[in-house]
């Protein structure tokens, strides 16, 4: 499902980009670099810091495109160097918060929905896109990897340095969180919701 | 990837159709372009790293020589209508046009090019790795090929250029001609290279 998958680029121009060509290197930038800035954007919230992770990218992908063998799609290696970049920018500015992975959720309580833009109520919900950059770092990252980019729960475990559960435990509570912003079953849902507040 | 049966059992608190419905308005949140300074930013990194190969200073003439390949092309478009009447052209390269008394030609032309160019990419990605010693000649010329195919390709895949039919088909035949050319070129190097 994800978006990197459906680029398609010519083995010509790998091999070129490979002998460090800067026209291939821009050909490939021209395919790739609306899906790597969305990616990152949707991790970091913020365009500055969006632009220097599709720069480290980009180079990366300038420093290591020799050894791409072509086993993987072109696409899912860029993605995978995309989505390490942005998780070590994420990693870092947690670090310098002095909190860890886990931590992070705990930032915001159920109580909290209303303040953090995600109501409670369906008739409340803003749009999903808010919604979304109103999740906590780390499950907004869980649910992009996940959902649109299509990782495994252990995939993303592994890129996150967690565990399954954690990974499958932060998108659960993150779809609670996106469930009222959802038109299927409204009403069955608010049935289910309230009942839970008892 | 997703999509396995332990995954589906983890999703709490969401139905079937929730779920799918979360997906697809996931998937369908606009993509967001960079500015355009992000790759002059990026192509100065890459120079001043090493990374990029020097442009302009050995041979001035790569990307130029691609991008007269394109404009030749171009200018086949307009100038082979008009010599249509000449008896030795070797190939007609125009096609009827689209629509022409029913005639889809210009379409099947068009896939058995793109065809015919993938086969050759097979061919090519067949042939053995390029030898570590090279002719500077045989390097040059490789390097000039290959200039013209990506320029032909960057141009097929520019979503700002608008092309006819007729002008797709004859990029795609000279794609295909350029191909055919490398393939040659590897082919004779890699005879050299097993003697």
């Amino acid at each position: 499902m994800s978006k990197f998958a459906d680029i398609q680029i010519d083995a010509a121009i790998v091999r070129r980009a490979a002998r460090g060509d800067a026209r291939a290197h821009e050909i490939i930038y021209r395919a790739f670099a609306t899906p790597v800035y969305t990616l990152c954007l949707r991790f970091t919230r913020s365009p500055a810091h969006a632009e220097d992770l599709v720069q480290e990218t980009f180079i990366e992908i300038m420093r290591s495109v020799a050894k791409f063998r072509g086993e993987a799609a072109l696409g899912s290696w860029i993605r995978r160097i995309a989505v390490s970049k942005a998780l070590m920018f994420l990693r870092s500015a947690w670090t310098a918060r002095s909190q860890s992975l886990g931590e992070n959720w705990d930032e915001v309580t159920a109580g909290d929905a209303l303040s953090h833009g995600v109501s409670r109520h369906p008739d409340e919900a803003m749009d999903l896109d808010a919604a979304l950059q109103n999740l906590p770092d780390v499950s907004r990252t869980i649910v992009w990897l996940h959902d649109v980019e299509g990782f495994t729960h252990k995939e993303i475990a592994k890129m996150m340095g967690r565990s399954e559960s954690f990974s499958k435990s932060q998108l659960s509570r993150a779809y609670q969180r996106l469930r009222p912003l959802l038109s299927t079953g409204d009403a069955e849902s608010a049935a289910r919701d309230a009942l839970r507040s008892f | 990837m997703a999509g396995n049966s332990k995954d589906e059992e983890m999703i709490c608190g969401l139905t079937m159709d929730e779920r799918d419905e979360l997906r697809q308005g996931l998937f369908d949140l606009p993509d967001t372009m960079p500015p355009r300074v992000v790759w002059n930013r990026i192509r100065e990194q890459g120079e001043a790293e090493g990374l990029l190969r020097a442009r302009s200073s050995v041979r001035p003439s790569t990307w130029l020589t691609g991008l007269a390949i394109a404009a030749s092309v171009v200018l086949a478009v307009v100038l082979v209508p008009a010599m249509n009447s000449t008896p030795e052209l070797e190939q007609p390269v125009t096609q009827p046009l689209a629509g022409d008394a029913g005639s889809d030609l210009p379409l099947t032309a068009l896939q058995a090019l793109m065809v015919q160019s993938q086969r050759l990419e097979s061919d090519l990605r067949a042939m053995p790795e390029e030898p570590q010693v090279m002719r500077a000649s045989t390097v040059a010329t490789i390097d000039d090929i290959e200039n013209a195919i990506a320029a032909i390709d960057f141009q097929l895949n520019d979503p700002s250029v608008q092309m006819t039919g007729e002008e797709t088909e004859l990029f795609w035949r000279e794609r295909v001609r350029l191909m055919k050319s490398l393939v040659q070129l590897r082919y004779a190097q890699a005879q050299r290279a097993a003697f």
